[in-house]
């Protein structure tokens, strides 16, 4: 049994999962290929491979002052014509973006201004190190980065903040380090998570493509100045890029051609020929069969990611989907078994395990701990038409990620009311497993609200999951920068410091809401409370709206903007502000809703109902970081926190909630033409959040992390998980639009969800977790390992629900004998 | 007749959401105070006496250097500084839960007072937050104890209410209850987990304090008056009380004839071991363990008389 956590990783679990991996060879027999290829990079610190920026930087030198949709499709030919092509041992599948082993590659276009400083730290910083060979240093600093000084978007957005919304954003005039107040994301990616329309690609071919845009070419009207200067630029960059990919692909097939002619193998000969006809073929024809189509999707996925750094990673979308026929035709012709099929996708999956995301700025990092991965596969759900979707491909998917040793990709399963019984207990035996997979995300509530955006049923219906939590659907939304992560819990302690903040000394940062020892009723707080809000809030929006012009002049993505019906229908880059018919869903980020709930919670009822705590003493203990005050730390954390179905604090959540909806939707669309709703996913962002708070209301020390997502604080939630799963729904503003993704995580022992039976109350949880509509679930399932550790810091751990004999109990309201004795039974129980 | 359910009271010590081990389904556990039992072995200390206790938990105190609010509270000065700067509680000069002075005061709840007045409506208000995993689950409420149906007028009321509101129930019971409460019980009951913890009437007196025969007779009650009732026997198994196959035997023939009765064996835990330190009580048992081996053994001889009614636990 594994320790897991889906989407926030930290290094040390990342550590116990390599651990793990390690043990865990009861697969080996049945999936030997993967686990050689594993074999060769484990443990690998990853290498930066600087040819993409290289070349991209040569191209972008040459094409100055022609438009940007152009200049990068010619950046991508000169890639496509230059960069080293691999053909790895073993491996059935073609295409890389760098070297063998882990890797990760370079984007000077969007944070080039601290390549410099990347290239000194990046080996030896906590978060996410990565090398560098010192030849390839050398390059970066005198080839690369000096070209981009300037010119990156993150230079650009610095320069055009005003000076307060610059002073809540950045920390220094350079703009590189973050305040972590009202925190931008958008110069650390080129936009939010994405999805491409593979299927699209599987189908037509990027030839098919290229002839529509020819076709598009020949149909402009000669005289008219926007289609010769708008329209022309783009069709012309599609047809290059989709050149570019082909040639690039077929590189590919001449490699392994070279390969198979030297090969003494001849199984292995066969395959590399065989690779070699596919990349031949694909992604330039239609695919034949299910490996022509898995190579197809893994050229298109990694060229992709070579063109730009969008979100995190793209995402794989609806893979059961779009691969399904072409399983379904091979195996009705007896050419594909089972275990053939789980090896195609399982050389994928090596793919993105050896592809690192690399984040520079150190926000980036901090953001994404653990090298954290986010190319999500989606399985389950309704088809177009609102049927079950689910199929055999459906249930391979969930058995590879059962059986393959390392938690790449990431995989979401999408659930619905009429979810079939038999995908719930495999999606339930799969979390048993232990690794965390799959996140759960709900039809029930993405589709409504996506029809309420403007989708359609049939769009909606098949959105894919795409990054950490969010939904997309591939051809109807567009592109939005990556949005601001505002620090709430520093809008509590702004209320208390009078617009201050102990990290910032005397500098005002917020508003001076005025003394709050001064305050008579719990009315002045709120309101003083609501006014930081807000300023954070309009803080955000005014962010968002110089990132949203400034994208579009530094950005363009046309191989993406092929793959788009609404771009190629309006011959428009996928960047541009607004796409025609386009619906465009950006965010904003809610961090630290736990924190601040209980925070208010706690001065609500013990300084003004309650009086059991003047204003004068909890700033006291608050200025000491409780030491000497831990009578007063132990009565702030019995008040009533959110992620226990108390509707004391449940009702504040809501209001929280409700304040935020409502700016969203009044000033999203109207000032912003974007839906730039409250969103609670963090990754693991809570973590340098909560570095800049000083102690908060709720107890929680100084620079201790915020409360995650919209789970609870750290051990607050002590009603058990049915408890965690109706303050999530009470705190939720069911009636308003203006609403995106709230993730939540969920811990249970292995021994929790024991057996049959255990599946079928975990289906049940499950099932009601539908019910309640609520967005997202992942589950943690802990083993002895995390046992041990909470007997340490048994603090974080509060929550963690333990089974022994005839009953549940809270590990750390047990004895250290009777922990002891539990852990060593947890041992046996390990399945 | 519901409106008069719902305003009665009882004496509550714990609500318990997220059970999954006591009946079917996702349920909440709903214990009353007070048992006819006094079991060495009892893992709810605290529910053997009717009346509220005073429980302190050393492990939560901050100490009173750094708090030592409970003295300062203490209406009968019953409370002051023992040995490690913890605070030392003289039970003898102590009405606990009359006046509640000390916990109210405690900021860790390392003082806490064991059992609460609660009506009706307040109980069902709280087992009634989870009805959407109860729907899902086939879950709902489970009375426990203590022995429940002592508290007779007040369980009655809780499980006639919840009938109403279209909670399922069920009840775990030692069987020691009057049997004209359990009679009524049974008709808004969806399922009964009934312990039978020895067949020797005088062994079972000498270690639970009470004679079996009126269990006995209760336990028949329910399997021929209410023939549509699902049953679940069970036995905690106890070193040196009922850890023998021959005691096991005589259970498991005992029930042979009823045979839709399922039987379920519960290994004795020391869970219970910390809850008689924090009433100041010495925990009777000791650091006695079952040995898994043991209790192995012994579900073989069950399945071997009982076949596949025996439930074997995780």
């Amino acid at each position: 049994m594994s320790t897991l956590t889906c989407d926030c990783r930290s290094p040390q679990e990342q550590r116990l999962q390599d651990k793990i991996a390690g043990k865990e060879d009861k697969f080996r027999k049945t999936h030997g290929r993967v686990f050689k290829l594993l074999e060769r990079f484990e443990g690998q610190k990853p290498r930066i491979d600087i040819e993409r920026a290289l070349y991209f930087t040569e191209s972008m030198k040459e094409t100055e002052g022609q438009p940007l949709v152009l200049r990068w499709a010619k950046a991508l030919m000169h890639i496509a014509k230059n960069m080293t092509v691999y053909v790895q041992e073993d491996q059935l599948l073609l295409g890389r973006a760098g070297c063998d082993g882990r890797y990760g590659i370079l984007y000077p276009e969007l944070d080039g201004d601290f390549l410099d400083i990347a290239v000194r730290d990046l080996p030896t910083r906590a978060t996410s190190p990565a090398s560098i060979t010192p030849e390839d240093a050398k390059r970066v600093i005198n080839d690369i980065a000096p070209y981009w000084k300037g010119k990156t978007f993150h230079e650009d957005l610095n320069r055009s903040l005003p000076p307060d919304v610059h002073k809540l954003t950045y920390d220094d005039p350079e703009g590189l380090i973050s305040r972590f107040i009202v925190n931008e994301t958008a110069s650390f990616r080129s936009s939010i998570q994405w999805v491409h329309d593979y299927g699209k690609i599987l189908k037509r071919g990027f030839n098919g493509i290229k002839k529509e845009a020819e076709e598009k070419l020949a149909a402009l009207d000669p005289l008219s100045c926007k289609d010769n200067c708008e329209k022309r630029p783009f069709l012309e960059a599609v047809i290059i890029v989709c050149d570019a990919i082909v040639l690039w692909a077929k590189r590919h097939a001449e490699k392994a051609r070279e390969a198979a002619a030297q090969e003494k193998d001849p199984q292995r000969k066969a395959e590399l020929l065989r690779m070699a006809e596919n990349a031949e073929h694909v992604p330039g024809e239609p695919a034949r069969d299910f490996w022509e189509a898995c190579q197809s999707q893994w050229f298109t996925q990694m060229f992709s990611r070579i063109e730009q750094k969008t979100g995190t990673t793209i995402s794989n979308g609806r893979m059961d989907q779009y691969f399904y026929p072409y399983y379904q035709a091979d195996k009705k012709a007896g050419k594909i078994t089972d275990a053939q099929a789980m090896e195609l996708l399982e050389c994928m999956w090596v793919g993105m395990a050896e592809f690192i995301d690399m984040y520079i700025s150190p926000t980036g990092g901090a953001f994404n701990e653990g090298y954290a991965h986010w190319e999500a596969v989606t399985v389950g759900g309704q088809t177009p038409d609102g049927r079950d979707a689910s199929n055999d491909l459906t249930y391979i998917i969930l058995k590879s990620k059962r059986e393959f040793p390392l938690h790449y990709p990431d995989l979401a399963a999408r659930i619905h009311s009429r979810a079939p019984e038999r995908y719930l207990w495999d999606v339930a035996e799969t979390i048993k497993y232990g690794s965390g997979f799959p996140k759960l995300i709900n039809d029930e509530e993405v589709v409504p609200l996506y029809v309420s955006k403007g989708a359609t049923f049939e769009e909606a219906l098949d959105y894919a999951v795409s990054g950490c939590t969010e939904a997309r659907m591939p051809n109807r939304d567009t592109y939005t920068s990556g949005g601001a992560y505002i620090n709430f819990a520093a809008a509590v302690e702004m209320v208390l410091r009078n617009g201050r903040m102990k990290k910032y000394g005397d500098q005002v940062l917020g508003i001076e809401t005025g003394d709050p020892r001064k305050f008579t009723t719990w009315e002045e707080f709120w309101n003083a409370y609501k006014a930081q809000h807000m300023l954070f809030l309009k803080t955000a929006f005014h962010q968002q709206y110089i990132i949203n012009k400034l994208r579009a002049k530094h950005f363009a993505q046309p191989m993406g903007s092929a793959m788009h019906d609404l771009c190629m229908k309006h011959c428009i880059d996928l960047h541009q502000e607004q796409i025609p018919e386009g619906i465009n869903f950006g965010y904003f980020e809610y961090m630290g809703l736990g924190t601040v709930v209980d925070s208010l919670c706690a001065v609500k009822k013990l300084v003004f109902e309650e009086k059991k705590l003047t204003m004068d003493k909890l700033i006291e203990a608050i200025d000491a970081n409780f030491e000497g005050y831990d009578d007063v730390k132990a009565l702030l954390k019995s008040a009533p926190c959110y992620g226990n179905n108390d509707p004391y604090a449940d009702a504040i959540g809501r209001e929280i909630d409700k304040i935020s909806v409502e700016y969203g939707g009044k000033y999203s669309m109207k000032d912003l033409g974007i839906h730039n709703d409250v969103r609670y996913v963090p990754f693991t962002s809570h973590v340098p959040f909560g570095k800049v708070v000083s102690a908060t209301p709720n107890g929680r020390t100084d620079g201790f992390p915020l409360s995650d997502g919209s789970s609870a604080s750290h051990g607050a939630d002590v009603n058990g998980p049915t408890a965690v799963l109706l303050s999530n729904y009470n705190t939720k503003n069911m009636g308003m639009r203006d609403r995106a993704a709230r993730m939540l995580n969920i811990k249970f022992t292995p021994k929790c969800v024991e057996g049959e039976q255990g599946t079928e109350k975990l289906v049940s949880f499950i099932r009601t977790f539908c019910d309640l509509k609520l967005w997202h679930v992942q589950f943690n399932v802990l083993n002895k390992d995390t046992l041990l550790a909470a007997q340490k810091d048994p603090q974080k751990y509060r929550n963690l629900i333990v089974r022994i004999a005839g009953y549940s109990a809270y590990f750390v309201d047990l004895s250290p004998d009777l922990q002891n004795d539990l852990i060593a039974r947890t041992e046996h129980a390990v399945m | 007749m519901s409106e008069n359910d719902a305003q009665k009271q009882g004496m509550v010590f714990n609500v318990q959401k997220y059970s999954v081990h006591d009946g079917p389904g996702i349920r909440t556990i709903v214990f009353l105070k007070g048992c006819a039992l006094s079991c060495r072995w009892c893992s709810n200390p605290e529910s053997q006496h009717r009346q509220p206790e005073l429980a302190y938990n050393a492990g939560r105190c901050l100490g009173v250097s750094k708090c030592g609010h409970c003295i300062v509270a203490c209406p009968f000065g019953s409370i002051r500084l023992g040995e490690r700067d913890l605070p030392i509680i003289d039970r003898s000069h102590c009405d606990a839960c009359q006046s509640k002075s000390c916990a109210e005061a405690c900021p860790a709840q390392s003082l806490l007072i064991y059992g609460k007045q609660r009506t009706v409506e307040d109980v069902l208000g709280v087992v009634e937050q989870d009805m959407p995993f109860y729907a899902r689950s086939g879950g709902g409420l489970t009375l426990s104890g203590g022995e429940p149906l002592l508290q007779g007028e007040f369980a009655l009321a809780l499980l006639r209410e919840a009938h109403v509101r279209r909670i399922k129930t069920a009840v775990e019971t030692c069987g020691m209850a009057p049997s004209e409460t359990l009679r009524e019980a049974a008709q808004y009951l969806n399922t009964v987990l009934f312990d039978i913890k020895h067949l020797d009437s005088e062994i079972h007196e000498a270690q639970t304090g009470v004679a079996n025969k009126h269990i006995l007779d209760n336990f028949r009650i329910l399997v021929e008056e209410f023939p549509d009732l699902p049953l679940l026997a069970r036995t905690p198994i106890i070193p040196g009380f009922n850890d023998h196959g021959k005691v096991i035997a005589a259970i498991a023939t005992f029930l042979k004839p009823f045979e839709r009765v399922e039987y379920e064996m519960l290994p004795y835990h020391r869970l219970g071991t910390q809850k008689y330190e924090f009433l100041g009580r010495k925990p009777p048992m000791g650091a006695v363990q079952l040995q898994p081996q043991k209790m192995q053994a012994l579900q073989k001889i069950a399945v071997h008389i009982l076949g596949e009614r025996v439930r074997i636990p995780h």
